[in-house]
């Protein structure tokens, strides 16, 4: 087996959700998450060989620009109060979180084993890695108190997500490719707002959620 | 003529950005309103031809859900006219949302590619958070994070289903619909079935069915009664066009038996759970939002039981929307007049506000599908497939559970009807403009369950044969 850019970016991707389901500071969740980006980016670059087409370049342009850039900004803005640099009190601690993402992590790729793509899929590490990166996401947005942190938690699905709609670059109209990125945009830009609605109403009162009210949510 | 209605109402959407007093924003969103239902009923004598190679596509499915659309987004703009007489708040964003919302709906109904349909209904998503989070206090916060959460990560299972389509659909290398349903026999079966369950639980999740409902009592709860008229008549009743889309393409493929025993288990419970949580209930938006739960359900059983209920669906689709209108927004003017939406502040609406108690007792009755309300025929004929295809059991779950619902509603709405009265909180006169879109809601629903017009009953058997097209 031969060992290619976009398996190491897969990989790298899986280790970088892990680092920020073990990062305690939100602005470094968010610089994490823009790494993270900025390599999933490049990856409609380097999925088919020989020079990128038209519409590749668009895609891994658009990405890298709402991802890595737009949605950090709009994120930042967000948590300009000082009262909302760090977790608190997350549902699992970080040290139990990681090992439970590195057994999520086995399973992922576990799973993978049974799931038979009709085409031959040119790289083995691209369904386990999304999956790898869907579940932390996840796990994050399930595990934390704060909103901010679940909307990075969304974000990272969102990436697993991407990560595995590469199988598909070629099915899908560049329309569609375009709308699913403006949606993400749009969902973030909404969450920022709230979370920024949700500060100032709360500002007296601790910034977490009551658990008790919100015990249901999820 | 499609790419115009899908535009009317972004001409709302910039203008209402424009320096104006809340007045004229509402009358701008009512006059985008009449267009979009000028246009719709334009549509009704003969179906547009497709637009962008087939992407956007108008059927007799679609031209249901756009007329429901219509109604509720014309009715709603006359009822803001009364309603933001004594609601001081800026209104900008929330006609923006509105707006916005209308356009995004109307391209569901339109969109025959399932990726595009998929981007609709996120974006629906999405702009019917501000409507939620309107008063801006903690309860509508915490209710607006909470749909947003479940619902985005609804919406992204459902977008990893669609992508499932896709592979199963790597023969064909098209997510069109006439394409899926030309080659259906080559689609990959164990794909298709992974895709389908994701689907129904994403989209599941938008439309509020039973596991996946846990954001519906609180947004409906806490938002203003426009807000949740759209929500409950409108978006949710989107997700349902995307599962009837799913189940075209099951049935073409011979998964037709797979998909309707996932359904009814999935209706039974969305029965079964408002028909238990509504009893111990107070206030009455989570009450109305426990029969949304149960109105989604009925939906999805008609769909599955086929035969008479796929006609019994699309028909539930209109009347559902209607009752909506005539419960939430009830409810929301009562919630304005008494500053409180719960059955202990609220005692004896009959004598305080006459006419708004006559149609929280109308709203009971359309909502709870009695005669002569139009819900009743179409959850008779539900029933009635429900019998005839011999699920004997689900049948006697549905009976039994409408029955406990109607209680669980009725007892507290003759509380507040009739109960000693107490004294307003905020005494204010009744509101023609908000009255008369209540009981226009209450009298096309009494009218078409006592003679449905022909022309309606055509266009939803034109509907039935889309959706049941061997």
């Amino acid at each position: 087996m031969e060992i290619t850019w976009v398996d190491i970016i897969c990989v790298l991707a899986v280790f970088l959700s892990l680092a920020i389901i073990s990062t305690r500071r939100i602005v470094g969740m968010i610089q994490i998450f823009s790494l993270q980006s900025l390599l999933i980016g490049l990856l409609p670059l380097l999925i088919n060989s020989g020079m990128p087409s038209a519409r590749e370049i668009l895609v891994a342009a658009g990405t890298i620009l709402v991802k890595a850039a737009l949605v950090p900004a709009v994120l930042f803005w967000a948590i300009r109060h000082v009262s909302m640099r760090s977790e608190i009190k997350p549902l699992i601690g970080f040290g139990t979180s990681v090992i439970i993402g590195a057994i999520l992590i086995a399973g992922a790729f576990r799973m993978s084993l049974s799931l038979k793509i009709p085409w031959v899929a040119q790289y083995d590490l691209l369904v386990p890695c999304s999956l790898a990166t869907m579940i932390l996401g996840f796990m994050l947005l399930v595990t934390r108190t704060r909103a901010i942190t679940q909307v990075v938690g969304y974000l990272v699905m969102e990436n697993g997500i991407f990560l595995f709609a590469l199988l598909l670059f070629d099915v899908m109209p560049l329309l569609v490719e375009m709308g699913i990125l403006l949606d993400i945009f749009v969902a973030v830009f909404i969450m920022a707002i709230i979370v920024n609605h949700i500060n100032e109403e709360f500002e007296h009162a601790p910034a977490t959620f009551n658990r008790e009210k919100m015990g249901e949510s999820i | 003529m499609l790419l115009l209605l899908l535009t009317i109402p972004l001409v709302c959407t910039v203008l209402s950005l424009l320096p104006m007093n809340n007045r004229m924003r509402i009358m701008l969103l009512l006059l985008v309103s009449l267009g979009h239902a000028a246009m719709t009923a334009s549509f009704w004598r003969a179906l547009p031809g497709a637009e962008f190679n087939g992407i956007i596509v108008l059927d007799n499915i679609g031209l249901i859900l756009l007329s429901v659309i219509s109604l509720l987004f014309t009715s709603v703009s006359l009822y803001m006219i009364g309603y933001f007489d004594h609601e001081k708040r800026n209104n900008r964003v929330f006609v923006l949302c509105l707006s916005l919302l209308m356009s995004v709906m109307s391209l569901v109904a339109v969109s025959y590619h399932i990726g595009l349909m998929w981007v609709a209904i996120a974006t629906t998503t999405l702009f019917s958070a501000p409507l939620i989070s309107f008063h801006r206090n903690k309860n509508s916060l915490e209710a607006t994070w909470k749909y947003l959460l479940v619902c985005s990560v609804g919406i992204a299972m459902a977008l990893m289903g669609t992508f499932f389509l896709a592979i199963s659909a790597h023969g064909l290398d098209t997510l069109l619909l006439p394409g899926l349903l030309n080659g259906a026999g080559q689609l990959s079966g164990n794909w298709l079935k992974l895709s389908v369950i994701f689907l129904l639980v994403g989209y599941g999740c938008k439309m509020g069915l039973a596991p996946m409902h846990s954001w519906k009592p609180e947004a409906y709860g806490h938002s203003i009664g426009i807000a949740t008229v759209i929500m409950a008549g409108g978006t949710t009743q989107c997700a349902f066009l995307a599962l009837v889309r799913v189940s075209q393409i099951c049935s073409k493929a011979g998964l037709s038996g797979f998909y309707s025993s996932i359904l009814i288990l999935t209706g039974i419970i969305s029965l079964v759970v408002p028909a238990v949580f509504i009893l111990g209930e107070r206030n009455i938006k989570r009450i109305f939002s426990y029969s949304s739960v149960e109105h989604m359900g009925i939906l999805i059983l008609g769909l599955a039981f086929g035969g008479p209920g796929i006609f019994g669906s699309f028909f539930h689709m209109v009347n559902n929307a209607l009752a909506k209108v005539a419960m939430f927004l009830t409810a929301g003017s009562i919630a304005q007049k008494y500053g409180s939406s719960r059955a202990d502040d609220i005692k004896g609406v009959i004598h305080a506000y006459p006419v708004t108690g006559v149609f929280l007792l109308a709203g009971l009755f359309a909502g709870t599908g009695m005669f002569p309300f139009a819900t009743f025929f179409s959850e008779l004929m539900i029933l009635y497939a429900a019998i005839l295809s011999g699920h004997y059991v689900a049948a006697i779950f549905f009976v039994v559970c409408l029955a406990a619902i109607f209680v669980g509603i009725a007892r507290v709405v003759f509380e507040m009807v009739y109960g000693e009265p107490t004294v307003p909180v905020l005494a204010k006169k009744e509101n023609k403009f908000m009255n008369i879109s209540i009981i226009a809601a209450l009298v096309i629903l009494a009218g078409i369950g006592m003679w449905l017009p022909a022309h309606l009953e055509n266009i939803i058997n034109g509907a039935v044969q889309v959706a049941s097209l061997k």
